[in-house]
This record gives C-alpha cells, structure tokens and sequence, in this order.
C-alpha cells in the first residue's frame, strides 16, 4: 500500500473515532447527559398542599391547617441577593446579618430556593409580593401549617407533625417519602400519615446559565391530604381532659355496642403547636420531662389492674361453674395460704359472688381464685382481650401482661404458687393491663357478651371505615353469669356500701367497679370502669389515675364526667 | 468535470445552511446585535460563494506563479498582526477592516499549502522527474520547514495554538505525500517532539490549563474545564433524535460557552441528536473524499498536492474541532469548517473547495 493509501485509512479511522465518541455520548450515556442538561437549566419551585384537617364524630374540625408564608431566595448572583436579603429585613425588621446567617445555613445548591424567613404576617407577605417586582429573586410561599384551635386537646390521640427522623425515612424512602418532609410522630398523625400527607406541586421554571428565570414550564397543582374523621366526640373529650385537669392518668370512654373511642384523654399531655413553631426549648422539655407528657398512656402504658380484675375471677368462676350465685365465702379480714397471710382490706363477712363484687371483698376472690386454678384465670383474661393488644389504630399499643404458671416458669425461672394465684386473683403482682383493654374488658357486660375491637377512625378522605372494622368478637359467657357481674357491677354503685357509691346519686344508672392497685413505692393507681346506663348501656369508661390514691378518687372523677354529659344533655 | 462541481457545491451549501441554522437557534434569545448574526453569516456564505465560482473558474496554475506573492501576503497580515498584537499588548487574531474583522491565520493556512505543493513539484530540468525524490535532509526538510515555521511561529504567538499547530499537520502529511524519504520525515517528527517538554515552559498559562484540564476536564469544572463539560452534556443531552431545532437548552440558555463559533458542532448536536450528527460527519466524509478522488485522478503535480493538500486541512480541521467539542481532544481554537460562525474561515474553505473544483476541472484540459 503506498504513502495515499495509508492516509486515506488514517483520515477514515478520523471519521471512525468521531462516529464512536458521538455514539457514546448520544446513545451509551444519552440518558446521563439528559439529566445532566436539565438539571442545568430546569429549577423546581414547590407548593405545598395543605395536610388533611381532622375531624370528630360530628364533622367538627380538631386539627386544620391555617396559611403561613415563607419568604425564599432563588440563589442567583452575590450582589443581588444581598440586595435583596436587604429588602426584606427592611420589610421584616431582622437585622441583614441575622439574614444572611440564616441564608447560609439553608443554602443547598445554587438550583434550589433559599429559605431565609418562615412563618411571616400576611400584611408584610403582600409587602414582599410587592417588592418582588424590584427584586425578582425573591418568592413568598404560602404554606399551611398544621393549626390546633383546642391547644392541648386529644393530643395523643392526634400526636404531632415534625421533620421526618432518620429511622422512618430508611422506613418510608420507597413510598416516596423525602429528607425535610413533615410527618406525623404518635397517633392519628403517624398511623394515618400517608393518607393525611399532602402531595407537593410546584412550577418548573427554566433558567439560563445565571439562574435568572426565562420561562415557566409547567405547573402542577398542589394536592390536599385525605381529612381523618375520629369517632371521637369533640364534647365528651372535652369533658374528659377537663374532669382530669392536671392529673396524671387517661380516660377512655367507648361505645361499648361497637367499640367506637368517644374519648381518650391522658394527662400530662402537650401541645402540638410547640412542634410547628419549631420552639426549640419547649421541645426539649417534653422530651426530658420525667412525666413523659408524650406517652399515650391509655394504650402505651400498662398497671396492675387491682380490683377490676376482680370481674374477671367471677365472670370465670361462674362460667366454670366453680360457684354459683349461692355460693359464699366467710371474710375475718385475713386468711392463710400456705405459710402467708394474706390479708383483705376489711372485714366483710359472709360474702356471696353479688356482695364480693360490690363490696370488693378481697377474701372471696382468693378463695374463688384458688378454685379456679391460675391457668383458668389467664385464659378467661385473654378471652376478654387482656394481656394481648387490641389490635387499636394508634401506634405504640402495649399488650399488657397476664401472668400464667407457663410464663412464671420461663421468665422468672420459678414455680408457681397458691400464693401468686391470690395475688392473680385481686389483680395485683405481675398482672399489668392497659386502660384501653380495661374499659374494652368491661364492655363485654354492657353489650351482652361480645368483646368489641375498640377503633378510633370513622372515615379517611369521606369513605366510612366502620363497615371495615373487626366485628365483635363472642365471648361465649352463658346469660346467667352475665347476668350475675352485672348485677354485682351495678351492686357496686347502688349497694349502701358499695365501693362506688359516690355515684348512686345519679340521674343515669351507672354499673361499674373499682380498682386500688398497690405499687411498690409512692400511692396506689386508682380504677373506675363501668357503663352506663345500667339497662341500656351506651357508654363504656374507664378512668384511670396513676398514684391517684384509692379507687373512690377514680370514681369521683367519674362521677364529674357523667354529671357534665348528663348536664349538657349529651345522654 | 461537472460531478465534482455540483457534490462539493451542493454538500458545502447544506453544511453552510445548517450552520446559519445552528447560529440562529443558539442567538435567537439574546438581545441586540446577537440576532442579527445568523444574517451576518448568511452574507459570508453568499460572499463565498461568489468565491467559489471565482476559484473554480481562476486556472489554478495561476497559484504557482502567484505563489510567493500569496506567500508574501500571509506574512505580511500575520506581521501586521503580530506588531498590533505588541502595540495593543494583548491578544490580537484580527485585523479590523472596514466592517468585519480579517482573521490572516486562516488565509495563511491555504498560503502555506499552496506554497509547499509547488515547493515539492517543482521538476528537474533535465529529465522532468519530480525534484523531491531526490531532496536531501536539508531541501526536503529543513528548508521548507522554515518556510512553514514562520508564519506557525507568528500564528502561535498570537497566541492561536490550534492554528499554528494544524500548519505543522498539514505540513507533515503533505511531506509524507511526497517523495521525500520516509527517514528524513521520521527523523523530524523526533526531533519535534522530543523537545516538547522544553516547549512547555513556552506555552501560556491558559494554554498549559487548557492541556491539562484535557486530560481531566474535572480539575476546573467552573474554569477551563466548563466548556469541555458542557459541551459534552450537550452533545450527550441530545440523545438519538436530538432536543429539536430552536430547542436546545444548553446553547441557548449560555450553559455553553462560544455556541456559535468554536462549539457550533455541540449546538447542531444537542437539537439535531445522533442521528443529525452522523449525517453531518457523513457530509464532511463525502466532501474530503471527493478531495481525494480529485487528487488521485490529477496526473499534474502540483494539481495532486494541493488537492491532497486542502482535503487534509479540511479533514484534519473538521477533526480536531468536533473531537474536542467531544472532549477527545483538547480545546484549541478553532473553527469548524462552513459551519462556525466567521468570514474568514468561511471565505477561505469557499475558495479552497474552488481551487479542489478547479484542479479537477483543468485536469482535463491538459
């Protein structure tokens, strides 16, 4: 080949290099180069929908949203954002250097709006719309944030909305969840979070190599999130919180027919609003304050049940047909179990199933107890939902605990005796039930003999839910031994020295039982539950007061709540 | 013959066409004078046209006895350059006439390769056999050598290094056309390059930055390396089908630097995609290759060499420009032929592709 030939394949290998390095770049690394190009000229300019409100029973607004604006930077050239950041501290009164600190501190990419002043007035929000047109780099963006007309109200049950945490986004990433999201933490918040969250729309606008806008692309429209209706009902919460004021414990009240939560009220309790306002301090109290203000505690936190456990001895008892309604027990005030005495918290007498129940007799139910066998007491437990979860909407439920020779064996390492069966059968030692499974266990003798699954969410985004509900379960109890607990919870309140006589007085008749549960340091949690009214029962409750003193301080407060539902005429 | 005319006429126009084309969608959204530029450059591909037939009508045997004084006037513009360039202290490629700016490296380009296609068919008297076989090192080398490094010295101090380094490509591919000795062309391109480093101290700073953010465009992103990075995102970005005439975002949103001129093959690229590009490369291919069919079929000497002479710089032009437009090679100024905005370059291809026409044309007169 001579010296014309070697250069023509010289200059078509030219050509062939030019062919692969256009191939490589158009087709092998096209897509890479796409995104690269558009993410040169292509900023995304967000608005946000607004979280969806929630709502009681009736339609009325628990939780909504109210407009805040936001004043942002697009990051374009040095001089012009700071004569802009001048602008606006003008406008805001912040000094410029608090500005432009804060302008830093949320500076990501020269692609993405700056941040610099959150949560403004409307009336100098229109001022900065106006001075927008001097200042094109400015943009003032509405954005609900989350609004709490009644404060503290129901606050565990609604939990609260805050920056999304390390541990649910690794959770959530793949269901489109993103860094700097707000999400719920605790209650219909987080549970209901991807239905309540609102879908972010923006305007993608096109800039030229200096960020400086040359037109808009497309908008696509923000959407609202889904608005929760609860079963709960605004007044009787109201109620609730009001007849707790400032003391520890919760109250939950449910619809003993279905199951539906009326009211759950916990105290110590928070406000929502510290989230949003992002006070830092107030934040960090409630975290460090040893109360725990953020535990739901009528789920989240389980005590021995004491005496109300009781109802779960005799409804077993009477079921296994160990006594019946002429059965009884000779109280002295103690008694002796193998070598301890164990001792009840008066001196009763002769005491049948009805008088026990009503006068709280500690000896009957040993002696029942005893009868009855540890293993029967545990299952008769968990057939009326203790010592499992109830399976309840909101996050953090805690199962409670009944103990079992089984139990003992494996995680206590020891045998089980006559005496733990006592101790079992008043609700005291290792027994730890959740106020929510408490008021749920006394359900099953107001409706007649089926354990409801207690829910708390009526409709999410207008389709009722309740037809999707868990039905209510059938305890399988015989109608005489209902029959019988009924009549000894209703002894409770009527009998001249029953426990909880305090509410005989009554315009509604009330059926209910009391609990004193011994701790091992500080005073005892007091017990109230019951239902109302006895021969129609609409409403189940139960009140729960940690270190509240004896079982008559629950009943009072009980008291207080069923004389406000009967005053404003809610029954 | 007529064939040749028409496919270099008609190949040339199209890529002339999509240049105006290229320099209207990459100007259209900037203000003032910037708009008016894809008509400026309308003009130059009409005033080279008028070229063109100028050229193919000339008898290129005229060039070899106009050959020193076209020689003589290259140098002379490129003094005229380098002694304003000293006056002004600063980079100077130009020269101002009445209303456009002359660029004499371009023309220089064309000088020089004429001159080194009679320089090496010049025949001997006694026995009409071509000269150059018989050169030694210093006829076949050395001398026309510093006929060529003359005007690349002056070129590359102005500073255009890409230019000045194409004279020396052309230089070493039309030697390698002659009959000089393998040895002899073998021996000098040693001799060149084995001093490069030496030579490094000599080039510029920007220069020195623009070889090494070749190597690694990343060193600089936002500096030397940013024009490097967005082109290849344009000519990446414009996938099979390309973004579409007038909507490149790249070229037209300043993303690219120098979208018009040096970097018109990643605007054409972005909008007109793969397939766009590999027709253009395809014209190109088919002119260069029309250049050296002309040049095989030319029995005269001097008719082959420039022939040979002008596909090279073409090619070798078309090359460079779209390879670093690639980042393949580094960013060295210079034009893409008949497409970058500019009358210079436009007018001298017209007229290099006149001469190609010409020398075919002649051929059979003889």
């Amino acid at each position: 080949m001579g010296r014309k030939g070697v250069l023509k394949i010289v200059i078509i290998l030219m050509f062939a290099v030019l062919f692969i390095g256009l191939a490589n770049l158009d087709l092998l690394q096209g897509s890479r180069f796409r995104r690269l190009s558009d993410s040169n000229c292509i900023r995304l300019i967000p608005q946000e929908g607004s979280r969806g409100n929630i709502l009681d029973r009736n339609g009325q607004l628990i939780v909504g949203s109210r407009i805040s604006y936001d004043v942002m930077i697009l990051p374009q050239e040095p001089e012009q954002i700071d004569r802009a950041l001048e602008g606006i501290s003008r406008i805001l009164n912040i000094s410029p250097g608090e500005l432009k600190s804060v302008f830093r501190k949320n500076y990501f990419s020269s692609s993405l709006p700056v941040t610099v002043a959150s949560n403004i007035e409307l009336k100098k929000a229109i001022l900065l719309g106006e001075y927008k047109l001097e200042e094109p780099a400015i943009i003032v963006q509405s954005n609900p944030l989350r609004d709490y007309p009644y404060g503290t109200l129901a606050s565990h049950v609604i939990g609260y909305v805050n920056e999304i945490d390390r541990w649910r986004l690794t959770k959530l990433e793949d269901y489109g969840y993103k860094t700097k999201d707000i999400v719920g933490f605790g209650g219909v918040e987080e549970k209901y979070d991807y239905y309540l969250r609102q879908e972010e729309g923006g305007l993608s606008v096109e800039v030229n190599h200096r960020g400086k806008f040359t037109r808009v692309l497309g908008f696509e429209p923000p959407r609202n999130g889904r608005d929760v209706q609860l079963t709960v009902d605004l007044r009787i919460q109201k109620i609730a919180e009001e007849a707790l004021s400032g003391r520890k414990g919760s109250i939950v009240i449910i619809d003993p027919q279905n199951g539906e939560v009326l009211a759950m009220a916990n105290y110590p309790n928070f406000n929502p609003a510290v989230f949003v306002n992002k006070r830092t301090r107030l934040i960090a109290g409630l975290f460090n304050n040893p109360a725990s203000p953020l535990i739901n505690r009528a789920v989240s936190s389980s005590y021995p049940p004491a005496s109300i456990f009781k109802i779960v001895v005799a409804s077993a008892a009477l079921e296994l047909r160990k006594i019946n309604l002429a059965t009884s027990f000779l109280c002295r005030g103690s008694m002796m179990i193998g070598s301890r005495k164990f001792s009840c918290w008066d001196v009763h007498g002769m005491q049948d199933v009805i008088s026990a129940l009503a006068h709280s007799c500690d000896i009957f139910f040993y002696r029942t107890g005893l009868l009855l066998g540890a293993q029967n007491i545990h299952d008769y437990a968990l057939k009326l939902g203790l010592g499992k979860s109830t399976s309840f909407e909101l996050p953090y439920e805690t199962s409670g605990l009944i103990p079992s020779p089984l139990w003992k064996k494996i995680n206590r390492f020891q045998n089980w005796f006559d005496g733990d069966t006592a101790n079992l059968s008043i609700g005291q030692g290792d027994c730890l039930v959740t106020p929510l499974q408490a008021v749920d266990m006394v359900s099953v003798f107001a409706n007649g003999g089926y354990l409801p699954s207690p829910y708390i969410i009526k409709s999410v985004g207008g389709v009722d839910l309740s037809a999707k509900k868990k039905r209510m379960l059938r305890v399988g109890f015989r109608r005489e031994t209902l029959e019988i607990v009924r009549r000894g919870l209703r002894a409770v309140v009527s009998g001249s020295r029953g426990t909880g006589s305090v509410l005989s007085g009554l315009k509604v008749p009330v059926a209910g039982k009391t609990g004193t549960a011994q701790v091992s340091r500080g005073s005892t949690h007091a017990w109230f539950v019951g239902f109302f009214p006895y021969d129609k029962p609409k409403y189940a409750i139960c009140v729960f007061l940690e270190h509240g003193g004896p079982g008559h301080a629950a009943t009072v407060i009980a008291r207080q709540v069923i004389e406000a539902m009967i005053k404003q005429g809610i029954i | 013959m007529r064939s040749s005319f028409f496919r270099i006429l008609v190949l040339a126009l199209i890529i002339a066409g999509l240049g105006i084309l290229s320099i209207y969608s990459s100007t259209y959204q900037k203000e003032g004078v910037w708009q008016d530029i894809y008509k400026r450059q309308a003009l130059w591909v009409f005033l080279g046209l008028v070229c063109f037939f100028a050229a193919a009508r000339l008898n290129y045997r005229r060039l070899w006895d106009a050959n020193y004084l076209i020689y003589g006037i290259a140098l002379f513009f490129l003094f005229l350059v380098f002694a304003l360039g000293i006056i002004r202290l600063g980079a100077q490629r130009w020269l101002r006439f009445a209303w456009f700016n002359f660029q004499p490296s371009e023309f220089a380009k064309l000088a020089v390769i004429i001159f080194l296609a009679r320089y090496f068919s010049k025949k001997s008297v006694d026995d009409i056999s071509l000269l150059s076989g018989k050169f030694g090192i210093f006829r076949g080398i050395i001398l026309p050598f510093i006929f060529v490094a003359v005007p690349m010295f002056l070129i590359i101090e102005q500073p255009d290094l890409g230019s000045g380094l194409m004279l020396l490509l052309v230089f070493v591919s039309l030697l390698y056309l002659t009959n000089v000795r393998l040895k002899y062309i073998i021996i000098m391109i040693a001799i060149l390059v084995l001093p490069l480093p030496f030579f490094w101290h000599f080039l510029r700073d920007y220069q020195k930055q623009r070889l090494l953010v070749f190597l690694n465009p990343n060193i600089d992103p936002l500096g030397a390396g940013y024009t490097v990075i967005q082109s290849r995102i344009a000519i990446g970005s414009g996938g099979l089908f390309g973004k579409g005439w007038l909507s490149g975002t790249q070229s037209q949103l300043y993303f690219l630097p120098e979208s018009h001129t040096d970097f018109i093959f990643a605007t054409f690229s972005e909008q007109w995609g793969f397939l766009g590009s590999i027709l253009l490369l395809l014209m190109y291919y088919l002119i260069i290759r029309q250049g050296f069919i002309i040049a095989q079929r030319t029995q005269d000497s001097f008719g082959r060499l420039l022939a040979y002479g002008i596909s090279l710089l073409l090619a070798l032009q078309v090359f460079i420009n779209i390879a670093m437009n690639m980042g393949l090679a580094p960013v060295v100024g210079l034009p893409l032929p008949l497409m970058s905005y500019g009358g210079s370059s436009m007018l001298v291809t017209f007229i290099a592709l006149g001469i190609l026409v010409n020398i075919d044309r002649t051929r059979s007169v003889f």
